[in-house]
């Protein structure tokens, strides 16, 4: 390059040399200045080497810097964050970024039928087939057998972006990204899903230990992401669809209905025991209570009857005879105010004259006419 | 003179830099570096990044192998386990080159598809022989001791690794996992057919239980009830008979004078039988309508 410049300027001075002096003079000249012209062009060259070394890292990625090949920093220390950085130029630093966010998903679809992405959009994928199609119809078997299909998605974040991003061969050779890692997560994920369906029955997954299925694929998922050292820790695992096959889902759906007939027939029948045996109790609570009461005004009868009694034992003593005629008479008073009488006149032969009643029994009154 | 020292200066860098070209080489995290000395492997591979020293070509020459895990899956193929049932399996493999010089050795330009190729019919044949090994009841079983699945994975990893490592293919397997399991139509449609019989007979027992159960609740409800019941009256039979005794004790008061005691007794039942309406029939010579006997009227209506 100098020289270069250099030529270039010699040429120029060339053509109006007339003497040797003032020729060496202006070639002096022509050479001193061009010397300048190539020591600012330097100074450029090495201010624009070193600007090099300034990059950018958007918000939605992170940066690794590979001085000699070798990640600078370790662990989540390694990654630089969104903003300006610096490196030193190539070959010395190389500068790889990698769209990284906060928590990364992958999702297994290897358990469930095969679907359009139409379909998906319009969620009109639920009708039956004929039979399933192990090409493209995925699905995983259940202990006891059965045919069930699941879907699940998995969050996870990296735990170490040295071996996530270094560790896993991820489409090209030369680029650095996080393909090749969540490649293997899907593995894991389609793995857990088989693995745990294998130790569950169907009704299990479906619908008594959902849960604990969905606590069994995640374990599953660490353990393998552990075992292979993937770098990376799961935060949580969702598996929103787990269905029947859609072949089944009438006699699928025929069992839902019958366990809630049976649970409404059971809470019949407990609403019915409730309000047989309250009703029970609060009858047995009246009839205790009934002879409580018949018991306790028979005491205050008795003990009534006998101050009664008491009473009037000095008076009967004084003149029995007189006593009870009193008495008769006063209750007779008393009783016949209420009573309906028939006074039956005597014949004057002395015989009983016939008297015929009619008794109408009908009204169920507590005591009818009664004769003496 | 400052000219001269420039050029000198930049003269240096230059031929650094071109040295440094030609004896130092990189090797890469995800990168394991093997030296040859006129094409013969010097000392062990290189797998620590960094920048290090070489002779220039042709003396030294570098080979660079992707030490990083490569995913492969194989195809979903139909093998039968111990106990004849056609099983589908698809597993997967995270392998990587373990032996740069070995696998370029092998596999013309180290040319990774080449090398899934031949794992891929590995993966085959093991599977075909460690599927054919275990029963169905070893892939799915509820009880955990009855599971296999891990020792199946397991068994097939070791068999593709000794098998590698026998044939020195400089691959090694980091993990190996099935992906898919499945069966093919015609056993899917029996099996379709099996769990809605299985559906059936849950559906019968379950409206049957429901029915047994709550006839069982019912029954048990109205048992209670006429028990309850039956307490209740034995209990009040009880409080009376209580209450009859202890009005008993005031008999002997009554024994002082029993004929006033049964003349009170007999007027009381006379008022009590009489306060309900009643028609009461007299002779004319009942006490107190036999003053009337001797009047001019002989009949007296009320």
């Amino acid at each position: 390059m100098s020289h270069d410049h250099d030529h270039h300027d010699h040429d120029h001075a060339q053509p109006a040399p007339e003497t040797q002096d003032a020729g060496s003079q202006a070639l002096a000249e022509a050479l001193r200045s061009s010397f300048a012209i190539v020591k600012i062009v330097m100074v450029l060259m090495v201010v624009a080497f070193f600007a090099s070394g300034f990059f950018q890292v958007g918000p939605a990625e992170r940066a690794v810097i590979l001085r000699f090949g070798k990640p600078v920093g370790i662990g989540q220390k390694a990654l630089l964050n969104a903003g300006l950085h610096w490196s030193f130029p190539y070959p010395i630093d190389d500068v790889v970024k990698i769209p990284i966010t906060e928590s990364q998903k992958v999702r297994s679809t290897t358990g469930w039928w095969f679907t359009t992405p139409e379909q998906e959009l319009t969620g009109d994928d639920q009708t039956a087939s004929g039979s399933l199609n192990p090409a493209v119809d995925g699905y995983v078997l259940t202990a006891d057998r059965n045919i069930i299909h699941v879907r699940a998605t998995i969050y996870y974040h990296i735990d170490d972006p040295i071996r996530a991003v270094f560790g896993f061969a991820g489409g090209t050779n030369s680029g650095f990204n996080l393909a090749g890692v969540s490649n293997a997560v899907q593995n894991a994920l389609d793995n857990a899903l088989l693995f745990t369906a294998a130790k569950f029955n169907v009704d299990d997954i479906l619908h008594n230990r959902q849960n604990e299925f969905i606590e069994d694929v995640q374990q599953r998922v660490s353990d393998l992401a552990e075992q292979w050292q993937l770098g990376i820790s799961v935060d949580s695992c969702e598996i929103p669809d787990k269905k029947p096959p859609r072949q089944l889902k009438d006699v699928f759906d025929r069992v839902i209905t019958a366990v809630q007939n049976r649970s409404k027939l059971l809470n019949d029948a407990h609403s019915y025991e409730n309000s047989v045996t309250n009703a029970a109790s609060a009858q047995a609570a009246a009839i205790t209570n009934e002879a409580a009461t018949a018991s306790a005004n028979y005491v205050k009868y008795a003990q009534a009857d006998a101050k009664r009694f008491n009473d009037l034992l000095p008076q009967y003593q004084t003149n029995a005879q007189l006593f009870v005629q009193f008495y008769v008479a006063q209750t007779m008073a008393q009783v016949l105010t209420n009573v309906e009488k028939w006074v039956q006149p005597t014949s004057d032969n002395g015989k009983s004259t016939e008297l015929r009643l009619e008794l109408n029994r009908e009204p169920p009154a507590p005591k009818n006419a009664a004769a003496p | 003179m400052k000219r001269n020292l420039i050029t000198i200066i930049i003269g240096v860098v230059l031929v650094v830099i071109f040295l440094l070209l030609l004896f130092v080489f990189q090797v890469r995290q995800s990168e394991v570096a093997v030296v040859t000395t006129f094409g013969k492997p010097t000392a062990a591979p290189i797998t620590e990044p960094g920048a290090y020293f070489k002779w220039p070509w042709p003396v030294q020459k570098i080979y660079k192998f992707d030490k990083r895990v490569q995913n492969f899956e194989d195809k979903f193929s139909e093998n039968l386990t111990a106990d004849n049932n056609p099983l589908l399996t698809s597993v997967y493999v995270g392998w990587r080159i373990s032996d740069g010089g070995t696998f370029l050795r092998v596999f013309r330009d180290g040319s990774v598809s080449a090398a899934q190729q031949r794992l891929e019919g590995m993966l085959r044949s093991t599977k075909n022989a460690v599927v054919g090994r275990h029963p169905l009841a070893d892939f799915v079983n509820a009880n955990p001791q009855g599971l296999k699945f891990d020792a199946i994975e397991r068994e097939i990893q070791d068999a593709v690794q000794s098998e590698l490592s026998t044939n020195d293919y400089g691959i090694r397997l980091e993990f190996l996992g099935f992906k898919r399991i499945g069966l093919p139509p015609s056993v899917s449609d029996a099996v379709f057919e099996r769990m809605k019989s299985e559906r059936q007979l849950q559906i019968s027992t379950t409206e049957n239980t429901g029915k047994r159960d709550a006839q069982i609740i019912e029954s048990t409800a109205d048992r209670q009830a006429a028990e309850t019941l039956a307490n209740a009256n034995a209990t009040a039979i009880r409080i009376r008979a209580l209450g009859e005794a202890e009005a008993g004790s005031s008999l002997h008061e009554f024994e002082q004078n029993p004929d006033l005691a049964i003349f009170l007794w007999r007027i009381d039942a006379l008022k009590q039988s009489l306060n309900q309406k009643s028609t009461l029939i007299f002779d004319e010579r009942t006490p107190p309508f036999d003053l009337f006997r001797n009047l001019p009227t002989n009949s007296v209506s009320p």
